[in-house]
């Protein structure tokens, strides 16, 4: 959040209170894994959409030599 | 112990996962019970288990890392910011809990606290004759008891955490740190910060 996505501390902060809320208040009673996956991934992929406008951006930064590498 | 796999933003000869950020995200989350693995690499066949099973601080890792990259320039400072004491003494001690966590679980927890502090010892060992070049942050006390996935004790951490900060010593280091920060003049070479 803080590294590729560049937020500021207080977005930081939200987004994790808001992702770990919906996906820690809604156990799973079958399969592997005490929490859903899927949820964890679909609200991953809304915070990176909400920064950089594509959920499905690259990990790999282009310009790197200006950037904080993380 | 399995090989550690970084997740890097910028390009390195070891880079090769070439993944999204959501991946990287995912795979790098919680503990081993919480999700099942996620399956990534070229043909989706790479399983990643546990974002920090055995490196619960890569202080080391990361000063790898940097001497690769930049082994030759000279470092300022470096910061490791720890999540917490897991307390684990304090956690057995309470017959209840003890009923309720299984051994296994608590063995595991005292496992990575130990690891924890030994990497940040032999960090501490490595700065030693370099004045306000390392830096630890790590809340001490209050987070024993509290799982990765109790959201609704997050405004316990962070009454915990303004505490750690407001302590006198706390204080002089942060200024301290903030100072290291503000005039960035490098100490010593990266690659003499011996493995």
């Amino acid at each position: 959040m803080l590294g590729r996505l560049r937020m500021d501390v207080d977005d930081a902060i939200n987004w994790y209170n808001c992702l770990a809320e919906e996906v820690f208040s809604d156990q799973k009673w079958r399969g592997e894994g005490k929490f859903k996956a899927r949820k964890l991934e679909t609200l991953l992929k809304s915070m990176v959409e909400d920064v950089t406008s594509d959920p499905e951006s690259p990990l790999l930064e282009e310009d790197e030599a200006r950037i904080c590498r993380t | 112990m399995n090989i550690p796999v970084l997740f890097r933003t910028y390009e390195s000869r070891q880079t090769s996962l070439n993944c999204k950020i959501w991946e990287a995200a995912r795979a790098t989350s919680a503990e081993p019970t919480f999700f099942k693995p996620i399956k990534l690499g070229r043909n989706q066949n790479q399983p990643f288990i546990d974002g920090d099973l055995g490196r619960n601080n890569p202080s080391q890792l990361v000063l790898e890392e940097a001497k690769t990259l930049f082994g030759d320039r000279q470092l300022c400072c470096f910061v490791s910011i720890g999540t917490g004491q897991a307390d684990v003494i304090t956690l057995q001690s309470s017959s209840v809990l003890q009923r309720l966590i299984p051994a296994d679980i608590v063995e595991a927890l005292r496992a990575i606290a130990t690891d924890c502090e030994a990497t940040h010892q032999d960090m501490a060992g490595r700065f030693a004759e370099l004045p306000d070049a390392y830096f630890r942050l790590n809340v001490e006390q209050g987070m024993q008891g509290i799982r990765l996935s109790e959201w609704e004790k997050l405004h316990t951490v962070e009454a915990h955490t303004m505490h750690y900060l407001r302590r006198n010593e706390m204080d002089e280091r942060l200024t301290a740190l903030v100072k290291t920060f503000g005039v960035s003049i490098g100490k010593i070479p990266i690659e003499q910060l011996g493995m």
